[in-house]
């Protein structure tokens, strides 16, 4: 029999081998970290010290002693931690040594998940047992049972919770947590760069809510956040607390040494610049670890990619490992299902996982070897969260990035320097948008009436005040606004989605034993549980039977195909006011609101391994409408040099190309900002290109798109002029044109936008 | 785009709570000035100052010998004293009480569920003082008065015991809930003790009334049909409207229906404790048998088996249940031989719930107390036998406690034979 390699011998094997040698781009090795500690704060109890040491812990790490110091001050603090720094003693320490100096001192901790809360709450529970300090931990989430919450209420020191359930149970029940708000002394927030977009936006509100209930009750608590590295965590932090913060990056934790490698699936058809596909070049290299019995985590861009993966993975390993030793992990598996894979892993019962962005969050799954990426994530931020899931404080591992032939894939795997040298993303947040004020000012009039010269946050709210007033939803009596409504307004909000409204996955498969195997947003479910789609769950197949659109339902069936299904979502667009413009006599740029409307349409079931078109059908679902803000881009001139078709062709290439690279211009993920090209846009009659936010009100970032047009426009054209292929491809202007001028045209147009923008 | 147009624009995406007209917004008062006074006078309804605000407050006298339903209010006093007379343990009990130190309590809010935004706008409260019964309301007429609200509720408040529908899950949390926002300016909430007549209600006639409301119970158990009455959950939106009209109209109809609520609850109360201390001749045995399976949860034995003896004679519905559940009283009191004697009836004449439960005690009994192994299975293959339609999770799991429990006679029976097969 043959002997296992370990991971050395494969990555041998990697340099060596001719058909993987090749494809290898680049080979980026990061050196192992010392680690830069200082001594125990002098102020710091004897008691803890003494806790600590017994835990192997004698010094602190620069950034830990910094952060203490600065808290200690009550100065609030954003700790910018990679994966595994020991985060959790900058805001631990200095809570339990405010606890120890004032017992009647709280403080809150919210997490993005619940099972993060969970975690964290073991973690300090161990401290304080170790410490033998009678402080009371506890999480309040929707877990927690009934009898437990009142002794939470009243006795909790530290409260673990998350931003859903400040925002539905604990704000708007603030009266029943008066020991809590009277005597908050902080407020921590791990995983602030989670809280960007529409869900930050949300949190920010839900903040300004807590705050405003803080003051009520006379505390003003130090705000104590930790971040993944992102290019402005002390904007972010600001921005989401509208507190003055100091930030601490002053990274003092070891690190082993990480190889990370850019793997470019190899060209198999020159002029169509086609590569083969990541997915199975991604199938391959994992399997090549997992066969190995090395632990491994595979991250897939979407939830379809990770059950593809999976099934693959699963097949391929079957007779060397047991079919639960992989597993995949992702948003819509239910909570327990979800403990048990996390239990998994940390015990090294279950060798591989494959999962969406859903594991980059702290989740403690121990340490594992190798990450393998099915593509770049998205974000610079992303990435190095995913790539941190391999390899914590010591020993050798390796990141493997292989790229899809998407442009963006392909420009960053072909730009390494962009990737290791510029600053990772921006994120962004509008806690201001107009719908996401509205919910929250509706939930903080719930909670307690506002004052004619209240602000909310820095947001001005008289007008809004009399608007839900004229809706009799306030009621003005003097010069206080009383909630006047039988609604409780907090459960109608979600902090999540978009969409308010989740479609429930229902397994039919045994009658005698219908059951719930998940959840989706509406928008996704428009093309992912549509009628006779392919929905996957932990690698089995399910057809959806029936979607009842009213009732948000959809039933399913266990099936055994072998395709997948792929939909497509008509779009059409138009403009309702234009709040910004600027341009001159050959193109106009704009910036307002539009109507967006969303139709799936039909979908065709694509073939496992060859992806080929095996059929196709109708759908028939209600047209989404969509009010956001926008950012376009108009041509003046005549075109006359194009004929009609060839000028739809290429504005439907250049639409293809700016959509790959707008996200990374604007910093945010792909799917917040959609592209649609107009020959003939309504509002101007001119050919157009729109880019819109995917949230209703907008989020602020077609606005960046409004201003930062010309350098989007400008790497845009270089990334198509620099791409290898001869008439387009799906690297840079997709496969919807298939003229052989395309490429030729896009060109054309991306210099007549640039000349004109200039 | 100014701002409300963008609000007009962005309406769809916006959840309205309602739909309705629009209006003004409310005009700012510069005085105190009660609207339509003369029709809240008409009603016996007086304004109250305190601190600048104002709330309103009706007050309604009625006699003793008001029919309410079955009973007179004087019935009260008799169900008193019978507590006081009675000693009887249970948490109903008025023992130690006068008739005055009970407090009829019930409030109108603007939303179902609590929270902070769930606005009280009437309590209401009766008790009997002197020789008559003493209805008082406290309405707020603005959600800005609450202060007025609370000291007008608590300044003379001697609260001993609170009688309500429901009150400890939801009323008194609300009150202490918006008493908490203005608490700084008005008396602390007092102790008190408090009987919640809902479980009760749900305890005595789970059996005949699906939906415990207090209006169903008032229809189907105390004989009383409400004329005109406007239905609880209207309650709100009435309220929003007189907040914008300002006319009593729509109230008065919410204030009468809360003044019906409280009023019932003095008969109800009269009423479980007449059944509760076998006062009533008119109850079914049905209610006698819950009677004795709530003195059966309590632990007061000796009651229980009182119910169920009067109970287990020939020809009453009730016998085999009362057999049944008597039989469990005799073993708490471990008076095996009585026990035994009615399981085995049980066993034979029960409901397939009862045979079941009674085979499993007697297979228990003869494996660990008479040692008669054979007997002990016999009766657990009789439990077996008793099927019924489509096993439920319930049934699968009798059943599989039930074949660990023959594996372990028969182990027992025959050391070193192979066990049963579970089937």
């Amino acid at each position: 029999m043959k002997v296992r390699k370990n991971m050395q011998e494969i990555l041998q094997d990697l340099k060596v081998s001719e058909s993987v040698k090749r494809n290898i781009v680049h080979w980026h090795t990061i050196e192992e970290k010392e680690a830069q500690t200082e001594q125990m704060p002098d102020d710091l109890s004897e008691i803890l010290k003494k806790a600590l040491e017994r835990r192997g812990i004698s010094r602190l790490y620069t950034h830990q002693k910094s952060s203490y110091e600065q808290i200690m001050k009550g100065q609030s603090i954003v700790a910018v931690t990679p994966t595994a720094s020991g985060k959790t003693l900058c805001y631990n320490l200095p809570v339990l040594q405010s606890i120890i100096n004032d017992p009647n001192a709280r403080a809150l901790y919210m997490f993005p998940t619940k099972a993060l809360a969970q975690d964290q709450k073991s973690e300090i529970n161990e401290l304080i047992q170790e410490a033998e300090l009678s402080i009371n931990s506890y999480t309040y989430d929707g877990d927690t049972p009934s009898n437990i919450r009142q002794k939470v209420r009243r006795a909790g020191h530290i409260v673990i919770t998350n931003p859903d359930m400040l925002h539905s149970a604990i704000l708007p029940h603030h009266t029943k947590w008066v020991s809590l708000f009277e005597n908050l002394k902080y407020v921590v927030i791990d995983e602030l760069h989670i809280y960007r977009g529409v869900f930050g936006s949300h949190v920010a509100n839900v903040i300004r809510r807590l705050k405003r209930i803080c003051t009520y009750y006379g505390s003003n608590p130090v705000f104590i956040c930790t971040s993944a590295t992102i290019a402005n965590p002390l904007e972010l932090a600001e921005g989401l607390t509208e507190k003055d913060m100091v930030l601490i990056n002053n990274n003092g934790a070891p690190s082993g040494r990480k190889h990370f490698l850019f793997y470019n699936p190899p060209v198999v058809n020159i002029p169509l610049n086609v590569r083969r596909s990541a997915t199975l070049e991604t199938r391959r290299l994992a399997g090549e670890f997992l066969k190995n019995k090395i632990q491994t985590i595979v991250f897939a861009r979407s939830r379809v990619r990770v059950e593809i993966l999976l099934t693959y993975l699963k097949e391929l390993v079957k007779h060397k490992l047991g079919p639960k030793s992989i597993r995949g992990y992702r948003g819509g598996y239910l909570p327990t299902e979800r403990r048990e894979i996390e239990k998994g892993l940390r015990s090294g019962e279950i060798y591989g996982v494959v999962s969406t962005n859903a594991l980059e969050l702290g989740v403690d799954i121990g340490q594992l070897q190798v990450c393998i990426m099915n593509g770049y994530p998205g974000t610079i931020a992303s990435a190095w969260q995913q790539a941190g899931r391999a390899g914590r404080r010591h020993g050798e591992s390796v990141v493997i990035m292989v790229a899809s032939s998407s442009p963006l894939d392909q420009y960053v795997i072909q730009n390494p320097d962009y990737f290791f040298n510029r600053s990772p993303e921006t994120a962004r947040i509008n806690p201001d948008n107009l719908i996401i004020l509205i919910d929250h000012i509706k939930c903080a009039a719930y909670e307690l009436p506002f004052k004619k010269g209240d602000t909310f946050g820095v947001a001005e709210i008289e007008e809004i005040l009399e608007y839900l007033t004229e809706e009799r939803i306030l009621h003005q009596n003097g010069d206080k606004w009383y909630w006047m409504n039988d609604a409780f307004p907090a459960h109608n909000i979600s902090l999540r989605s978009a969409s308010q409204e989740n479609v429930v996955i229902i397994d039919q498969s045994d009658v005698a034993n219908v059951k719930v195997i998940g959840e989706m947003d509406t928008f996704s479910a428009m093309t992912l549980l549509h009628e006779e789609a392919i929905y996957l769950h932990q690698g089995i197949q399910f057809q959806v039977e029936k979607l009842d659109w009213e009732e948000k339902k959809a039933f399913v069936r266990e099936v055994d195909v072998d395709y997948f299904t792929d939909a497509n979502l008509a779009v059409q667009l138009s403009v309702l006011e234009e709040d910004k413009h600027r341009g001159n006599e050959e193109t106009e740029i704009g910036f307002g609101d539009v109507s967006v409307r969303a139709m799936a349409t039909i979908f065709k079931k694509i073939r496992f391994e060859t992806h080929e078109n095996i059929g196709s059908g109708p759908i028939f679902l209600p047209e989404e409408e969509l009010h956001t803000s926008s950012a376009w881009i108009s041509l003046n001139k005549e075109l006359s040099e194009f004929a009609d078709d060839r000028l739809e062709e290429g504005l439907i290439g250049t639409s293809q190309a700016l959509k790959h690279i707008a996200p990374l211009f604007v910093m945010c993920d792909p799917s917040d900002v959609h592209v649609v090209p107009q020959v003939k846009a309504a509002h101007n009659e001119k050919p157009t290109i729109f880019f819109y936010d995917r949230y209703p009100g907008g989020i602020g970032l077609s606005e960046k798109i409004y201003s930062g047009i010309e350098e989007i426009l400008d790497q845009t054209k270089q990334m198509v002029m620099n791409c290898q292929c001869a008439d387009g491809c799906p690297s840079c202007i997709g496969t919807d044109t298939t003229s052989i001028h395309s490429k030729k045209d896009v060109v054309k147009i991306l210099d007549l936008f640039i000349k004109a923008a200039v | 785009m100014s701002l409300k147009n963008k609000l007009n624009r962005l309406k769809p995406h916006i959840k309205s709570e309602i739909d309705k007209p629009k209006t003004e917004a409310v005009q700012v008062r510069d005085t105190p000035e009660i609207p339509f006074r003369e029709v809240w006078e008409q009603e016996n309804v007086s304004p109250y100052y305190f601190d600048g605000q104002y709330c309103l407050v009706r007050e309604v006298i009625y006699p003793l010998d008001y029919q309410h339903g079955h009973y007179k209010f004087r019935d009260l006093l008799e169900a008193v004293s019978l507590w006081n007379n009675d000693q009887t343990k249970h948490p109903l009990s008025a023992a130690g009480h006068e008739p005055r130190d009970l407090v009829f309590f019930d409030t109108e809010t603007t939303g179902l569920g609590g929270g902070a935004g769930n606005t009280i706008f009437l309590l209401g409260h009766a008790s009997i003082s002197g020789g008559s019964v003493k209805l008082k309301q406290h309405i707020l007429p603005n959600p800005g008065e609450e202060v007025a609200l609370y000291q007008s509720f608590l300044e003379n408040a001697d609260y001993t015991t609170l009688v309500t529908y429901n009150g400890k899950a939801f009323d008194w949390p609300q009150v202490k809930t918006r008493h908490t926002l203005v608490r700084d300016h008005v008396p602390k909430l007092p102790a008190f003790g408090h009987f919640d007549l809902y479980h009760a209600a749900r305890r005595m006639w789970k059996h005949k009334i699906e939906r415990m409301k207090l209006s169903i119970v008032e229809q189907e158990v105390l004989g009383l049909e409400r004329k005109e009455d406007i239905p609880g959950f209207l309650a709100p939106m009435i309220y929003f409207d007189f907040l914008e009209r300002k006319n009593p109209e729509g109230l008065l109809g919410v204030i009468k229906h809360n003044e019906t609520d409280i009023l019932s609850l003095l008969t109800l109360y009269t009423h479980l404790t007449f059944q509760l201390l076998g006062r009533d001749k008119a109850q079914t045995p049905r209610e006698t048998f819950e009677v004795g399976r709530w003195f059966s949860y309590l632990g007061q034995s000796d009651k229980a088996k009182q119910k169920f003896s009067g109970l287990a004679e020939e020809g009453n519905e009730q016998e085999a249940a009362a057999k049944h559940a008597l039989a469990f009283e005799h073993k708490r009191n471990k008076e095996w031989p009585e026990a035994v004697i009615l399981w085995k009836e049980s066993a034979e004449k029960g409901t397939n719930k009862q045979r079941k439960e009674a085979c499993i005690e007697l297979a228990k009994h003869y494996e660990h107390r008479e040692k008669d192994l054979e007997l002990a299975l016999e009766y657990c293959r009789l439990a077996q036998d008793i099927r019924e339609g489509n096993p439920t999770k319930k049934d699968m799991i009798f059943n599989a406690d039930l074949q660990k429990r023959m594996n372990r006679i028969s182990r027992k029976a025959f050391p070193g034979q192979a066990q049963d097969s579970p089937n």
